[in-house]
């Protein structure tokens, strides 16, 4: 089944989606090791923090004051399967105390790496009602995935997939391409590598060099070398028509999925719907506002037992603003921005907003539109950033 | 009571940049009393803000000291001088008001190209040389060698030259008893009708336009009604004073003095500098002779980067056009940058220095286009017209002939470096004229140069060339025809007017390259493939192409990078708003400044 976001399932919401989260995002900040290239809320060698920071998550997911039900979850980091069995669940224990899922059919994602998981731990989350695990699988090529940092070797990938598929109905793989001294053909080569996994969904993501990262600062100092653009558009254009060719749907820029596989979590962020966040770093997006909880995992959890907020930086959109972003996130999807939809959502007519730039996006090949929808055409996903500020620069 | 006109001595000292003109003011200053040595600090009389942080003089600053000599008291009229060659005129002005210079120079630095430019204007007008030595204090001075020179170069007596150091105060009373002695004293008639020269003004907020005056006959009495020749009007004087340094009331002028004076006049355009002054009743026949008015040489276009601040702009000009004649401006418009300013400055330090008043004066950000000299055009059906900037110049043929300003340019550099001089002024097509041993390590080249190629980098290139020991000083003598064109630049094929420039043909191809290869670094990649071109008419003589933009896609945009990345985006789509849009390109402001890249 193709699931568009046309077809909203029966919902006991009654809010517009930007209201009332349908979806709740957990942050697990512990990895093993902080890759050289990832800037994300993470606390390497800090493990003697996680029973704190577990006692500190429960008690933000008490401030719900009740149980409130969702239709997705998700679990992401970090490296979730960091944690030991007992850990997983206790964090799972209590998620499902105070985030029920809706349906049977509620998606419940948890993000993991090949080093980090094992049948044991697998069971656990197969038994609290983990459905979809999202394999950093990066690279098939130890020389890649040593340019990138990453800890596991190739041969860890087969047994983690194994382990995933006995007990859990899907997984996808995130990989990364753009990486310094990566070819076309390996890049290829890893595709096919991962598509013999058969998995659900794949993400691709191009490389990209945050600032302050160990990655970013080799680069400065020359002493690796950034591929150069050409090299980079031929890798996402032969993503595109490699998994294409293998029956996925490029449904977000970075994201592949077969059919009625589609990460439903991340659908809601790019539909710009409201969602709740728990844990450090965490972002969430309740009626209008806008919220990011502290990045340091020590701070986050001092802040919460003491009885403090953990957000530090909350930001209530006006309508207008909150209109231009549905924009730039739903241009995102290959679903596109639907102008009924968008006016119900937003309150706005889209072609008020984008009237003036559309045409000559268009007449440039890198907008569609069918009366209904405006989409980005595929050359417009190479450029999407580029077409977005052109609209936003008629704001 | 002024004191007999025997007993006054006026003066000025004239020097090359730095030699030492405003310290040796604040000696005689201190010297004489008229400051005490708890109110005095370096350049006094420097008090405009900008002077003191440059430590330069840019206007002129008369000074009246008394001072003793052999039992009799004298009243000394002293005028510190810029001695950068765009304030040239001001030096001029100051030398009508006196009978004698000092001509200081520097005992290390020796004569340099200004000490010799200056030294012939005032000995052009007449006035009595006093050669002084400065720094003499300085460890590395070279007394002889230089006064070797000052002989050769300005054909000074080495018995004649006093020497002193204006920093350690050394030889000053030296100096004072040249002046008195030397200097003749004023010749002017004190009975006869009034008669003085308008050698300055400034605009006061509270008094009106103050008048600064050189007395030559008669006497000037408060509440005399005057006449200010050119102009035919008349006025009552309503305040009299003279600078000790500050403006300081007296009943009176006579024949001979320096001083200033106020008659609510409230428009300083109504001021011609160089007028005279008459009685109203009893009117002198002829004015004074008084001088050539400075005719801007540069002109740039002046723009607000926020179109919106237009009118501050105005005002800020208006206000400062109050005390700064030499400076003219006229509203145009062009379609990259919508209203502005077109500004004619006396040099591209004047230029300088005024773009940084309005920016803290009036906290306005201005873009600045390229600068131009004033050319001027015979049109096939023989109409003349002056040519101020690019947008002047007849699109498509009609001229008949192009015509520049051509400088004399006099350089005073080590002789080691000639052959590299040489180079540098026939690229820029100078014509040599004579050459001038002062010594024999050093020695003046005279060029005949279009006052264009000097304006731009020369002063720069001229040190670089000479390792910081060349000085340059130079002055029109009149236009000639050139094969000039305009160069116009399009920007995915649409002329930016605020780009084009005036070039000769032989350079426009360079320039042209010059500009585009610096456009392509300011201007963004768009989403489709932007031609840059420089053209001469319809003919195309430089090409460069932008690429489009192939791949720029944030790869993760999930629940915690919506919020950066909105900023982000809002950020980039503000910027993007800011520039200037040329057709669907956008063009940073920078980008207008890619004209003054000369392609060496
Ligand atoms: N050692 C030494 N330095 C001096 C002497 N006289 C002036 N200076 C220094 O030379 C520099 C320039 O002095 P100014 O008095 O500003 O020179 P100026 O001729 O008025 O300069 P402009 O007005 O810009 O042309 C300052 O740093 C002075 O301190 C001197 O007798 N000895
Ligand atoms: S495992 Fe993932 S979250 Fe952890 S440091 Fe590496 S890239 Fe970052
Ligand atoms: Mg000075």
């Amino acid at each position: 089944m193709n699931r568009t976001t046309n077809t909203e399932p029966p919902s006991p919401f009654r809010e517009p989606p930007w209201r009332e989260p349908r979806t709740a995002y957990l942050h697990i900040p512990f990895c093993a090791h902080h890759c050289g290239y990832c800037d994300f809320a993470v606390s390497a060698g800090q493990d003697h923090l996680v029973e704190l920071y577990l006692e500190a998550l429960t008690l933000e997911l008490t401030t719900l004051g009740q149980p409130r039900p969702v239709e997705t979850r998700f679990i992401g980091g970090g490296t979730p399967t960091y944690l030991t069995p007992p850990q997983l669940e206790r964090l799972l224990q209590a998620i499902t105390h105070w985030l029920p899922l809706i349906e049977d059919t509620g998606e419940f994602s948890i993000e993991s790496t090949p080093e980090s998981l094992n049948p044991e731990k697998v069971a656990v989350l197969a038994q609290y009602g983990v459905n979809r695990v999202s394999l950093g699988v990066q690279s098939f090529q130890a020389r890649h995935l040593n340019t990138l940092d990453r800890q596991h070797d190739p041969s860890q990938i087969a047994p983690a997939v194994a382990a995933v598929r006995q007990q859990i109905p899907a997984f996808s793989f995130d990989l990364i391409f753009g990486t310094p001294g990566q070819t076309l053909w390996d890049w290829e080569a890893d595709l096919t590598a991962a598509l013999q996994y058969a998995p659900a969904h794949i993400s691709t993501y191009g490389l990209t060099y945050e600032k302050g990262t160990p990655l970013w600062k080799s680069r400065q100092r020359g002493q690796l070398v950034a591929l150069d653009e050409d090299a980079e558009l031929a890798m996402y254009e032969h993503t595109m028509n490699r998994l294409e060719a293998a029956g996925f749907e490029h449904y977000e820029i970075s994201n592949f999925a077969r059919p009625g596989q589609r990460s439903r979590h991340n659908e809601r962020y790019w539909a710009n719907e409201a969602y709740y966040g728990f844990g450090v770093g965490a972002a969430r997006y309740i009626d209008g506002c806008r919220e990011l909880n502290v990045r340091d995992t020590k701070l986050y959890i001092r802040r919460v037992l003491a009885g403090e907020s953990p957000t530090f930086q909350s930001e209530e959109l006006e309508p207008r603003d909150r209109a231009w972003e549905t924009i730039a996130t739903q241009l995102r999807r290959c679903d596109g921005i639907t102008r009924s939809r968008f006016f119900l959502q937003t309150g706005f007519s889209l072609d008020t907003l984008i009237a003036a730039p559309l045409p000559q996006l268009i007449a440039l090949g890198l907008l569609t539109d069918d009366g209904s929808t405006v989409r980005l055409s595929r050359r417009g996903r190479c450029v999407a950033d580029g077409v977005i500020e052109e609209l936003l620069s008629h704001q | 009571m002024p004191p007999p006109t025997s007993n006054i001595r006026n003066f000025c000292i004239i020097a090359h940049i730095d030699h030492g003109k405003s310290t040796l003011a604040d000696q005689f200053l201190l010297k004489t009393g008229t400051i005490s040595e708890r109110d005095i600090k370096a350049q006094t009389l420097d008090s405009m803000d900008l002077e003191r942080e440059r430590g330069i003089t840019i206007r002129m600053h008369p000074v009246t000291i008394y001072h003793e000599h052999n039992g009799q008291q004298y009243e000394l009229n002293l005028i510190d001088t810029p001695g950068h060659v765009d304030f040239n005129y001001e030096v001029s002005r100051s030398l009508a008001a006196c009978e004698g210079a000092i001509l200081l120079v520097d005992a290390f630095q020796g004569v340099q190209a200004q000490t010799v430019a200056n030294a012939f204007l005032a000995m052009e007008a007449n006035l009595r040389l006093i050669p002084t030595l400065n720094k003499i204090d300085l460890p590395h001075a070279r007394p002889e060698y230089v006064i070797a020179e000052m002989e050769q170069a300005v054909f000074t007596e080495a018995a004649d030259v006093i020497k002193v150091s204006a920093k350690a105060g050394l030889g000053i009373e030296n100096a004072l008893t040249a002046v008195i002695e030397r200097v003749p004293a004023p010749n002017g008639d004190p009975t006869a009708p009034l008669k003085a020269l308008i050698y300055n003004s400034h605009f006061d907020t509270y008094k009106g336009v103050v008048v600064y005056c050189r007395m030559i006959d008669g006497e000037l009495k408060l509440g005399q009604k005057v006449k200010l020749m050119r102009t035919g009007r008349e006025y009552a004087v309503t305040e009299i004073g003279q600078f000790r340094p500050d403006m300081t009331k007296c009943e009176s002028l006579a024949a001979g003095q320096v001083g200033y004076f106020t008659a609510n006049i409230k428009n300083i355009q109504d001021v011609n500098i160089g007028d005279t002054v008459t009685d109203a009743l009893h009117p002198a026949t002829e004015p004074l002779p008084g001088y050539k008015e400075p005719k801007p040489m540069v002109y740039s276009g002046l723009y607000p980067v926020n179109n919106n601040e237009f009118e501050a702009l105005r005002e800020a000009l208006a206000k400062l056009k109050l005390n700064d004649s030499s400076f003219v401006y006229a509203p145009e418009v062009s379609d990259g940058l919508g209203f502005g300013f077109r500004c004619g400055f006396l040099g591209m330090l004047h230029r300088e220095i005024i773009q940084q008043r309005l920016e803290r004066d009036s906290e306005l950000d201005l873009v600045q286009t390229a600068p131009n000299v004033t050319y001027e055009i015979e049109k096939t059906n023989g109409e003349q017209i002056q040519v101020h900037g690019p947008q002047d110049v007849p699109d498509g043929g009609g001229i008949k002939e192009f015509r520049e300003p051509i400088v004399k340019i006099s350089f005073l550099i080590p002789a080691g470096n000639v052959g590299d001089l040489m180079t540098m002024c026939h690229e820029r097509r100078g014509t040599f004229v004579r050459t001038e041993y002062l010594s024999q390590q050093r020695v003046i080249l005279v060029f005949e140069m279009p006052l264009a190629e000097v304006i731009y980098d020369l002063y720069d290139k001229l040190k670089s060339v000479t390792h910081g020991y060349g000085t340059m000083d130079y002055e029109v003598i009149g236009y000639r025809p050139a094969e000039l064109v305009r160069l116009d630049i399009l920007v995915h094929h649409q002329r930016v007017d605020a780009l084009s420039v005036i070039v000769h043909r032989s350079t426009a191809e360079k320039r042209g390259r010059a500009v585009l290869k610096k456009l392509r670094e300011e201007i963004d990649r768009h989403l489709f493939e932007v031609a840059l071109q420089a053209a001469i008419g319809s003919r195309v003589v430089a090409r460069e192409t932008i690429a489009a933009m192939k791949k720029n896609v944030t790869a993760k945009c999930y629940g915690g990078d919506i919020s950066r990345k909105r900023k982000l985006w809002a950020k980039q789509a503000e910027g993007k708003k800011r520039m200037k849009a040329i057709g669907q390109v956008a063009v940073p402001q920078e980008a207008f400044l890619a004209v003054l890249e000369s392609g060496d």
